[in-house]
């Protein structure tokens, strides 16, 4: 068995889905950094995976069922538009 | 005709996009070893590149997870934080890979219209020769459980070579990935340098068929399951002997 890269168990997909958005999708991103909130409902996450994004809760967002990577990214993708001051491009 | 080059590099996104937290001097290192491979990329003038990279959900998300796929168009694009790229594609040898593949026993899916994942452009924005060549990219599952064996991973390699050897054009194989690394996992601060060093012994020493017995749990476990596109490139290359312009530990 994995253990750092498993399966993604389809209870997992729409928690996924709005991970790779937040990493992919910079419209999606845009909207959910201006009201985190409604682009989450609209994603059509339940209050539990809400909480569990909202607060980059890792341990919590991969009981779920998301996949490491994709919280991973998310998460830096959050960060990188945050505070795009804090990276240097070559 | 045989290839005229083979490499095997990282596609480490702080090497583009470096955050405070990474060593300034470090990267610059890795700056100038790819400088070295483009070098050596003008040196052969191959007139096209085979990227195999692993996608990093970005092409492909759930809605289809290819263990092995060519893209097969007249050019690709993507973006990467602020960077926004196209390349050529070289459309016939790309559909000549696809078609004798399959043929070969190769269940290749294949795709015209995809997002190009931050593995392919990474290197190639380093390495890229003047004047620029078209690609093929090619993609093997590293992500997404259950992905294509070790041994599927060399024996696609050694069909790959196959076929090129067969075309009159002059082809560079570009592997991207690794080495040991485990984004987003509790062990993204701690690479397994050992393996990577014993790995890098072997295939100093020509051995890179013995990947063909990794394992998929050893390769997860190793934080090396980006290595399934070195594999591929050692199934072409056989048991030439590598050189290893750079490894650096960070």
């Amino acid at each position: 068995m994995s253990i750092h890269y498993t399966f993604p168990p389809a209870s997992g997909y729409p928690l996924n889905r709005c991970l790779y958005q937040l990493k992919s999708d910079d419209a999606f991103r845009e909207r959910y950094l201006k009201d985190p909130e409604a682009a989450l409902r609209e994603a059509g996450l339940d209050p539990e995976r809400i909480a569990a994004l909202r607060a980059l809760d890792r341990d919590k967002l991969l009981a779920l069922g998301a996949h490491a990577y994709l919280v991973f990214m998310a998460s830096l993708r959050l960060k990188m538009a945050t505070a795009p001051q804090a990276f240097e491009r070559f | 005709m045989p290839l005229v080059a083979a490499f095997a590099c990282p596609h480490t996104p702080q090497l583009l996009v470096r955050p405070e937290t990474e060593d300034r001097d470090m990267v610059l290192r890795v700056h100038a070893a790819y400088g070295e491979v483009k070098r050596l990329l003008e040196a052969t003038r191959p007139d096209v590149i085979c990227v195999v990279a692993g996608d990093h959900v970005e092409g492909f998300f759930l809605t289809s997870v290819p263990a092995l796929a060519v893209y097969v168009g007249a050019s690709v694009s993507g973006k990467f934080d602020r960077y926004r790229y196209t390349f050529d594609v070289h459309e016939p040898l790309a559909r000549t890979v696809l078609e004798q593949g399959i043929e070969r026993g190769f269940d290749l899916t294949y795709s015209q219209d995809l997002a190009l994942d931050y593995a392919f452009f990474v290197p190639l924005h380093f390495t890229m020769p003047e004047p620029r060549v078209p690609i093929i990219p090619l993609f093997v599952n590293v992500y997404l459980p259950p992905q294509p064996t070790p041994a599927r991973c060399y024996a696609w390699g050694q069909a790959l070579r196959g076929i090129l050897d067969a075309r009159p054009e002059r082809v560079a194989l570009m592997a991207s990935g690794g080495l040991s690394h485990f984004p987003g996992t509790d062990q993204y601060g701690s690479p397994d340098y050992e393996w990577d060093r014993q790995m890098l012994d072997r295939l100093v020493a020509g051995r890179g068929s013995e990947t063909v017995t990794l394992t998929a749990e050893e390769l997860d476990k190793a934080g090396n399951v980006e290595f399934r596109t070195w594999i591929t490139l050692l199934g072409a290359v056989g048991p030439a002997k590598a050189h290893v312009i750079c490894y650096v530990p960070s």
